[in-house]
């Protein structure tokens, strides 16, 4: 079993997390003031559009997050020298990108019933979405398994690296398909980006917000995942101790 | 007993490029499966230009059917709707029990769900499809919005 050394902080939070921290309030709280205020309500819409603010950001936050996940298990399983810190990411960039893939779908949910008319429809976009929420919660159950920290890490990042290649099926579903969810604005193939200015950058700024509250969440998580890997070792050592203390007495 | 370490070259090694190969092949299997062969089980709706037409649009079926509420054709009855779909060329006209209500208007894209008697879409139920342009509620622009809106989808 890999060993790991005590951690040097006693706390989550360090001076970058505060910093982010800030930063993360400053560009959010514009975001809402921008986003309820200042926008223009949309010519079709109406004021159902400032839904969008929170919606887009999350979905792309949603599937940064799952890359990142991506990512760090490649360098996990790939590594030379497996570093259970690159599982730690992945896990915790998956339970942030599963917060945010919720949030999508309920945030969508009242778009889609003010703007189409229903909640839910099982449409290309809708489904392939939904799926990709399962399959990551299934993720976060795989790494609940019994077994070792290196199990736990074999597992998820195989998992992760498969599961990754459902983000072009979901980006791309409303070309591949007919979908009632409309095409992408900003990625349009064609660069003809059809938004009203002030729309536009509130909508970027949602981006970089949330992009802070992933970066401050991720830094915190791995840290408590850290500190529970280390509990639950410390345990099985006091254990096994335990049980050779027992059998030199016997 | 000679105990000193093996050198690292007679160390089995893992075949670490198996899983890539894997990878690009679960990767590539799944695109030309997509792309190939569900798009007809997956398209969500019918264009009106292709009712009774496109496989998978037949005339018998309960249908998804999209097009543009025609500019001018849509009117109010008692505790019906009536308007007309266009889109690329064709028309198919429409009768939904009751008011959409939402944002639908004329020069929108819906998909209308129902069957079809005597050539209409009876329809019990309407889908107002958002396009991907966002624009300022502008009175001055309204108008020429609206009418854009209808000139575009109707290709």
């Amino acid at each position: 079993m890999m060993s790991q050394s005590a951690p040097k902080f006693s706390s989550t939070g360090t001076q970058a997390t505060r910093i982010v921290g800030v930063l993360t309030i400053v560009v959010m709280t514009w975001v809402v003031i921008s986003g309820l205020v200042f926008t223009p309500a949309d010519v079709v819409q109406g004021e159902s559009v400032r839904i969008m603010y929170v919606h887009v950001p999350s979905a792309w936050i949603a599937y940064l997050a799952f890359i990142v996940t991506a990512i760090a298990s490649a360098f996990y399983i790939f590594a030379k020298r497996h570093s259970l810190g690159f599982d730690r990411v992945a896990g915790a960039s998956a339970e942030v990108g599963v917060m945010f893939m919720v949030i999508t779908l309920v945030t969508g949910s009242l778009w889609g019933r003010l703007t189409w008319g229903e909640f839910w429809q099982w449409d290309p976009r809708l489904t392939t979405t939904a799926f990709l929420l399962v399959t990551y919660i299934g993720y976060l159950a795989v790494r609940r398994l019994d077994g070792s920290i290196e199990q736990r890490a074999r597992r998820s990042a195989v998992i992760a690296l498969l599961a990754v290649l459902e983000i072009p099926l979901v980006h791309f579903s409303v070309v591949f398909w007919r979908s009632l969810h409309q095409r992408a604005t900003i990625l349009d193939p064609n660069g003809d980006v059809k938004m009203d200015g002030l729309m536009l950058f509130t909508l970027f700024s949602g981006v970089v917000g949330f992009t802070l509250v992933f970066v401050w969440l991720i830094l915190h998580r791995q840290r408590t995942m850290l500190l529970s890997d280390l509990a639950n070792q410390s345990g099985l050592d006091a254990a096994i101790l335990a049980r050779q203390n027992e059998s030199v007495s016997n | 007993m000679d105990l000193t370490p093996r050198p690292e070259s007679q160390a089995p090694k893992r075949r670490r490029w198996m899983p890539i190969i894997i990878l690009s092949l679960v990767g590539v299997g799944g695109v030309v499966i997509v792309t190939q062969f569900l798009s007809s089980a997956i398209d969500y709706y019918c264009n009106v230009d292709e009712v009774g037409v496109r496989s998978g649009c037949d005339t018998t079926n309960r249908l998804r059917v999209q097009g543009t509420v025609e500019q001018g054709s849509l009117a109010k009855l008692n505790n019906t709707t009536n308007f007309t779909l266009v889109f690329n060329g064709k028309s198919l006209d429409v009768k939904y029990s009751g008011d959409p209500g939402g944002v639908f208007q004329e020069c929108v894209s819906v998909v209308a769900h129902g069957r079809l008697v005597n050539g209409k879409l009876e329809s019990n139920r309407i889908e107002v499809k958002h396009s991907n342009e966002y624009e300022a509620k502008n009175k001055d622009r309204l108008e020429e919005s609206g009418s854009a809106a209808c000139s575009q989808v109707q290709g």
